[in-house]
């Protein structure tokens, strides 16, 4: 079971290796299918590995496996080791299966992009990177994975190196990682002065003696640090609408299936730090709860196809922040995995809109295309179902449980609830805009002139089958659990993190009435307004602004940290670089310059006064020498 | 066998060495110049000779003869010199020899 575990963490990087290794010697389809199959056989050893959990009792599934000390400082010892329990192989799983299908899926996006392989070597990096992360035994080998996914991710978003716009996104998006990088890497330097490891075993164990402690709330709070960053919650989440510069596949793996989703997998992995501090426990679910409105609420005047999907996708990651937050953790990873599932749906088949409209992702000058892609509208209509908690598809079954938690969570859950019940009106609000601008009503006259319908060939094909494998996914995948009747998700789960929560059938009951009500009634009215166009949109024109705005964040981040920074940079160049280096430096140069040609001109070129110098010389050092003799 | 007292010999030598530096200080004809140094050196010999009789210690006259050694190479070179400067038509002056001026 171990040998499967690590064979399905290396075989994408042994994947990444070959093709950087093999350059141009094999084709750029070979390197595609190069990375698929290693990500294929990861999806078949994540299986085994699980199988073979399943064999055994739930109280002894969980395995550490240390290949060698990687780091020996002093009394720390850090092993190359990875951990096999249910949570890990839960997400090995979700990051194996959804990786394949969209890494198979670029075969078709990417085919006759000049740097082809380039891209298949990220992408197999990153998958490790990523299975690293989840597999992780040891805290510094999480951040490890935490870094080498922010790296693949600047890597991919800035894939098209010749747009100015990618390369801005690219470094947007590392340098917001960074910051979360950073508070978590100190997290863990008080985490080591408290405990003496980073090992997760002795750091629950050691935690459990350390109650109360001042440091583990800021440990908490660094931890939280880097999960906001790495999931794009606020107030670091500016840099994921922008990411969207990347290619569709990248967007569909990267910033909506797996990395984004490593910040609730960290609140669920580290859960007994983070209970140790439960007012930042507090914070992460009111994090999530404000960023799923601000996102919802933004998504609304998006009209960048992607973007609409991008926001979504945050507020989708705001409600698993919720869950996580209120300690519904087993609910929170079902709907990471299902969230997974429709989500990479939803942005692999617009993947194919804008294939087909000739790279075009502006909804404005779309329209109509339910006739002219039939299969790409029903998947798509899948996803969205699917993302507005509809049932009988996936989201319903994970969203609404999660929900229901929060109602049992007392007063603070409840307010966290109410948000989160708004929160699934405006989803399936956006969700159907979005739909009805681009499939619904008589093709536009954009469409008419570019559309491209995707022929029988090859990689037309493989776009095809895994949008159709991962739609089955997204309608099915639910119905693994569906709380209170059946749960396996959460039997599988709980031994590793305990929920503090358990809501009652009528909670269930009254959550989902309401959810599932109010996202038919969203549905409706994103039908009333932009395909049947009854209504005109409400024009409210501050509240427009303040949405087209993105509520001010950029702006504020720029007039808060980037105007003081560049007036910083800008007064030392006045002050300090000016006269202080330059000047000096020509000061220098000058002073050495008027020093040489004074003294050049001791030499005369007259044989007389060097001889004279000399015998003068001599003649002087005699008589010091006399003189001191005497 | 006893000669003059040994000073006599010394002030001849300073004597014969301050007439040498002066020719090679104020003189400007390497031919010249060349023979005021040799001058210098003989009367660097007369001082060691003369003081190797006083303390009858033969170490002076052996190094008056590895001066008279060097010397004549040293002249060899010079008037090498000079010849070559008179081929290559160069005035014998070696006021106007002042190319390496800085």
């Amino acid at each position: 079971m171990i040998t499967t575990a690590w064979i399905c963490l290396l075989s994408p990087l042994a994947a990444a290796v070959l093709i950087t290794l093999a350059g141009t010697r094999i084709s750029r389809r070979l390197a595609g299918y190069t990375a698929t199959a290693s990500v294929l056989v990861s999806f078949v050893a994540a299986l085994i590995t699980f199988f073979r959990l399943l064999d055994e009792p739930s109280e002894e599934r969980s395995h550490v496996s240390t290949l060698w000390t990687w780091l020996s400082a002093g009394e720390l010892e850090i092993g190359l080791s990875i951990l096999v329990d249910p949570l890990s192989v839960f997400m090995m799983l979700v990051v194996s299966g959804v990786g394949f299908l969209i890494v198979g899926y670029s075969i078709g996006y990417m085919d006759g992009s000049d740097e082809e392989r380039r891209y298949f070597a990220y992408m197999a990096l990153f998958v490790f990177s990523m299975l690293l992360l989840v597999q992780s035994g040891d805290l510094v080998i999480l951040l490890a994975g935490w870094g080498l996914v922010g790296l693949c991710s600047y890597f991919l978003i800035g894939y098209d190196q010749e747009r100015p716009a990618a390369i801005a996104a690219a470094k947007k998006a590392f340098i917001m990682n960074a910051f979360g990088d950073a508070t978590m890497a100190l997290a863990l330097f008080l985490l080591i002065q408290r405990l003496g490891t980073l090992e997760y075993g002795a750091v629950f164990d050691g935690i459990e003696g350390a109650g109360g402690d001042w440091a583990l709330t800021l440990i908490a709070l660094g931890l939280l640090g880097g999960a906001v960053a790495k999931s794009a919650q606020l107030p670091l989440h500016t840099w994921l609408p922008d990411a969207m510069e990347g290619p569709t596949p990248v967007s569909a793996l990267i910033h909506a299936a797996t990395m984004v989703t490593a910040g609730v997998y960290m609140l669920v992995r580290l859960s007994p730090i983070f209970e140790a501090a439960p007012e930042i426990l507090d914070l992460a679910a009111g994090i999530g709860a404000l960023t799923l409105l601000v996102a919802s609420l933004v998504a609304l005047v998006q009209t960048d196809i992607k973007r609409v999907i991008a926001y979504s996708t945050m507020s989708q990651i705001g409600y698993m922040f919720l869950g996580a937050g209120l300690t519904a953790y087993s609910s929170s990873m079902f709907h990471l995995m299902t969230h997974a599932f429709f989500k990479a749906l939803l942005f692999l088949a617009a993947g194919i809109v804008i294939h087909a409209l000739v790279a075009e992702q502006d909804m404005r000058r779309m329209g109509g295309l339910g006739r002219a892609l039939p299969k790409t509208y029903a998947a798509m209509l899948i996803g969205a179902l699917a993302l507005a908690g509809i049932p009988p598809l996936s989201g319903f079954f994970s969203k609404d449980p999660l929900l229901a938690a929060a109602l049992d969570a007392g007063a603070y859950g409840q307010l966290l609830w109410v948000v989160g019940i708004v929160g699934t009106f405006l989803t399936a609000l956006y969700t159907f805009r979005m739909i009805f601008i681009v499939f619904g009503g008589e093709p536009s006259p954009f469409v008419r002139e570019h559309l491209h319908r995707p022929g029988h060939t090859m990689p037309a094909l493989w776009m095809a089958w895994t949008v159709g494998a991962l739609a089955v996914l997204a309608a099915v995948g639910g119905w693994i659990q569906f709380s209170p009747f059946w749960h396996p998700i959460s039997d599988f789960l709980d031994p590793v993190a305990e929920p503090g929560v358990h809501p009652s059938g009528l909670e269930d009951a009254v959550t989902s009435v309401l959810a599932v009500g109010l996202a038919v009634v969203g549905i409706g009215v994103a039908w009333w307004i932009y395909s049947a166009r009854r209504a005109e949109v409400p024009r409210w024109a501050f509240g427009q602004q303040l949405l087209e705005h993105k509520f001010y964040f950029d702006e504020l981040y720029d007039w808060a940290f980037y105007r003081p920074a560049s007036w910083v940079a800008n007064a030392a160049i006045d002050l300090v670089e000016g006269p202080l280096i330059l000047g000096s430096i020509e000061r220098l140069t000058e002073g050495t310059r008027l020093a040489a040609t004074r003294l050049s001109e001791v030499q005369t070129g007259l044989l007389r006064t060097y001889a004279l110098a000399l015998g003068g010389g001599a003649a002087l050092l005699t008589l010091v020498f006399l003189a001191v003799k005497l | 066998m006893m000669g003059p007292d040994v000073s006599w010999y010394l002030i001849l030598s300073s004597f014969l060495f301050t007439v040498g530096a002066l020719g090679v200080l104020l003189r400007r004809n390497p031919l010249i110049v060349l023979l005021s140094l040799e001058i210098m050196l003989n009367a660097a010999n007369l001082a060691l000779i003369g003081f190797a009789r006083h303390l009858g210690d033969t170490a002076g006259q052996v190094f008056a003869l590895a001066v008279m050694a060097v010397a004549a190479s040293e002249v060899v070179v010079g008037l090498g010199l000079v010849v070559a400067l008179n081929r290559n038509r160069v005035p014998l002056d070696v006021d106007r020899l002042s190319t390496l001026r800085g």
